[in-house]
């Protein structure tokens, strides 16, 4: 197993598998061992067994694009990507702590507002948030939890430390990649996991389904579970149907529900309309439902806020969570933190510019070339720029998109995203990546062990995101006390 | 279960007793032609007219030559019935259907996909080669009814996939037996006898059966009782009355069934008190037409009952891949 070590004398990042003298961290030792033991032939014999094991197992996710939507083999990195258990505590902590405060956050927003009255939140930034739901004040979903499901992206700068890059609280997707990275990495490289003690991770679907089962309107009783999806062309749909077998629930499409006179959700079974009592949806609120949002839509259900509302259906994540997944509303999340739960953040927040405010928008309009400003409410990474790639014209033609509307961006300095050896041309060259753990939150909390780790195959590239040309390593949290050297 | 969900997984039952029935049809259509000499009026073109796809054949292909038919029931996903766009369809169905079948299933019927996708066009190349991939699909194909068996909870699910699977078999039945008796030959050809022997043994060859009948039966190949054997069997899985037996033996296990298990229940009987001895081929041919039809109306009828109940609450969303049925 060779290092590509051109790339990796250039490569300033700090990198997650090997130190600064380009020797295993003692962590990934037992890898690198591994690793050095298959000559090259065998690693590109693994190498096409991992690619024929994805076609296989059809792990697939969709592009949009204007030629049409194309199914692609979900691209994967078959070196894994190694941190220490006890790092990784610290982290899921944080995690923790940050779903915590985010969701009486929500829970405020749509009552008391105290956050407001007390002054640590700007009532302008409410005002100007295009997923706070008007039809969602007044209610508190059972536990105060509004978002039950979330994604939360982590990066790693030069120096080490971890920051959240963004809250992922609408439907964030990801997770079924994670657990079948694992799968493939168990058929393809069994030796690997005799020799390192890594954590296992596939308790998820079960917490998932306690998560929502605990959302149940009828207590007691075995709950109807749900996963709605829009329909095979979401990009998503893979994950959607992957849940819903891992679970033992139902994949049903809007056209498969309906609310009776009683509010009550109900399925089109065979052998006629059976009771729903929880719904993990996976379509954004502006289609949930035709009767309280866009009227349009046909992937949502009819009366399906009146059940919510009305306490005879769970919602996970609740209609209105999406207020807190606002780039802007990030920046506050570190006093948020405060306000509710009188702590420090565990975790860093990138520093932020708010282009709302004057001076903070006149630095970011004066070092764009420096910067990497995002809108408030896009995902996926649409709609962005990172500015020291930016042509000078571009940069010019954003600076007016963002003087247009300012409340809409945001920016960060651009971090050096950490790298980890990832197998190109036969060889080991450092890519940078991030990671993406879900947090689950009802009567309990839960965070993943690790998560997917999100990889820019493209030598030099810091975007991640899957449909812009992002690939995946199975994320491995492992017990070093335990292993033998 | 939800209805629509149960609409797919039916139709996934259907396609991949389709693609099997295919080819075995083709196979052993392979090997009786090798036999018979030249003036029998049989050829591969009757392939096409047992599957009711001749006029979008002629559509398509300017000659009806073995490359062209073989082409058209294998590869072509213009054509709803080849082998390729049946596993195309039953894996769409799949996608569709993970949370209720066993967990390899889909990987199962994906693999079976990706199978065909790369090996169809090598199976027009030659005999040899279609034999090879054909028997491939088949075992394939067996793997996949295996682990439905074995692994899956034998629940409502369960047996909407028994449905599926059984009217398209005895429907397929019904056809290969009309192919078989379309077959004429010269008059005066003394070799007569056998060679309508070797057409039968084929048809029996084509379902599995041979060895059963010659048990069962006859040692003796005879048209009058492959027929009987073939469409009233009690116990051999690919005769009509079984399959029959097996639709009826579901639709008790399932709701609001009764008025489905009477029609299944009248056809049973129409075919125990049918006699075929003596009959001609013109006349064997309309009543396996009318057999064809009445399982027709079974579909419709559990279609209704089953899938579409709902139709009226609400407008009918779109179903997915659900193709004419042909015939």
């Amino acid at each position: 197993m060779e290092l590509a070590l051109s790339e990796y004398t250039g490569n300033t990042a700090y990198d997650e598998l090997l130190d600064r003298d380009l020797q295993p961290r003692s962590s990934a030792r037992p890898l690198f061992d591994y690793l050095n033991s298959l000559d090259e032939k065998e690693l590109a014999a693994r190498r096409h067994a991992v690619d024929d094991t994805i076609m296989a197992m059809g792990i697939t996710f969709t592009i949009y694009s204007e030629s049409g939507n194309i199914d692609r083999a979900w691209p994967f990195d078959p070196i894994p990507r190694v941190m220490a258990r006890k790092e990784w505590e610290r982290i899921q902590a944080g995690l923790k702590q940050r779903l915590t405060a985010l969701n009486l956050f929500i829970n405020d927003l749509y009552n008391d507002q105290r956050i407001i009255k007390d002054g640590v939140f700007p009532a302008e930034v409410l005002a100007g948030s295009g997923n706070f739901r008007p039809q969602c004040v007044g209610i508190t979903p059972r536990f105060g939890v509004w978002a039950h499901i979330c994604g939360t992206d982590l990066v790693r700068d030069r120096d080490g430390t971890v920051y959240v890059l963004e809250d992922n609280l609408r439907v964030p997707s990801g997770v079924s990649y994670m657990l079948e990275n694992r799968q493939i990495m168990k058929r393809i490289f069994p030796e690997v996991f005799r020799t390192t003690n890594i954590l296992p991770i596939d308790d998820y679907p079960t917490q998932l389904y306690q998560t929502l089962a605990a959302l149940s309107p009828r207590p007691g009783d075995q709950p109807v579970i749900a996963v709605l999806t829009p329909g095979i062309f979401n990009s998503a749909y893979f994950e959607h149907s992957y849940l819903a077998q891992q679970m033992g629930a139902y994949l049903v499409e809007g056209s498969d529900l309906l609310v009776g006179s009683d509010d009550v959700v109900y399925m089109k079974s065979i052998d006629g309309l059976q009771r729903v009592d929880v719904i993990y949806r996976r379509i954004d609120d502006g289609f949930l439902d035709p009767e309280a949002f866009n009227p349009e839509s046909v992937l949502g259900v009819r009366g399906l806020m009146r059940a919510w509302r009305s306490g005879k259906v769970g919602i996970a994540n609740a209609p209105g969570a999406g207020v807190a997944d606002d780039k802007v509303v990030y920046a506050f999340v570190p006093q948020i933190i405060r306000y509710y739960l009188d702590q420090d953040a565990i975790l860093a927040n990138v520093p932020s510019y708010l282009c709302m405010y004057e001076d903070q928008r006149d630095y970011v309009l004066n070092n764009l070339d420096k910067l990497v400003v995002k809108p408030a409410n896009e995902s996926g990474g649409y709609g962005m720029i990172i500015g020291p790639r930016a042509t000078p014209e571009e940069r010019a033609q954003f600076a007016e998109l963002i003087r247009a509307n300012p409340r809409n961006y945001m920016a960060q300095p651009t971090l050096d995203l950490s790298t980890a050896p990832t197998l190109v041309d036969g060889k080991l060259a450092p890519r940078h990546l991030d990671l993406r753990p879900f947090v689950l939150q009802s009567d309990k909390l839960f965070a993943t062990t690790g998560g997917l780790t999100r990889v820019a195959m493209r030598k030099g590239s810091l975007v991640v995101n899957s449909s812009q040309g992002g690939g995946s390593k199975d994320t491995w949290i492992v017990e070093e006390e335990a292993q033998s050297c | 279960m939800l209805a629509r969900a149960a609409g797919n997984l039916y139709w996934m039952a259907r396609y991949l007793e389709r693609a099997e029935n295919t080819a075995r049809l083709i196979n052993s259509t392979t090997h009786v032609l090798l036999d018979l000499p030249l003036g029998a009026s049989f050829g591969w073109a009757n392939l096409i007219e047992i599957a009711g796809l001749d006029n979008l054949f002629k559509e398509n292909y300017p000659v009806a030559d073995e490359e062209a038919i073989m082409r058209f029931l294998i590869e072509d996903t213009r054509n709803p019935g080849s082998i390729l766009s049946c596993v195309q369809y039953a894996r769409e169905n799949t996608r569709t259907l993970r949370e209720v079948l066993p967990a390899e299933m889909w990987e199962r019927i994906n693999t079976l996909y990706l199978y065909l996708k790369d090996n169809a066009a090598i199976a027009c190349r030659s005999r040899r080669d279609r034999y090879m991939v054909l028997n491939n699909l088949i075992e394939q194909r067996h793997a996949i009814v295996g682990l439905v068996a074995g692994t899956m909870s034998h629940d409502l699910a369960y047996q909407i996939i028994r449905l599926g699977r059984n009217i398209e078999r005895a429907d397929m039945t019904t056809r290969i037996l009309d192919l078989s008796s379309a077959v004429q030959f010269p008059q005066d050809s003394v070799l007569h006898e056998t060679l309508m022997e070797r057409i039968w043994m084929s048809t029996l060859n084509t379902l599995s059966a041979y060895q059963t009948y010659r048990r069962l039966i006859s040692m003796q190949v005879r048209s009058g009782e492959v027929i009987n054997f073939l469409l009233g069997d009690k116990r051999f899985p690919r005769s009509v009355e079984y399959c029959l037996g097996e639709i009826e033996s579901c639709l008790m296990l399932m709701p609001k069934s009764l008025q489905l298990q009477q029609l299944v229940a009248q056809l049973r009987l129409k075919i125990t008190q049918h006699q075929t001895d003596g009959q001609s081929a013109a006349a064997l041919h309309n009543y396996l037409d009318s057999l064809q039809a009445e399982l027709g109306d079974i579909h419709d009828a559990l279609t209704q009952c089953f899938f579409h109940a709902h139709d009226s609450t609400q407008p009918a969303g779109k179903t997915q891949t659900e193709i004419v049925f042909t015939g």
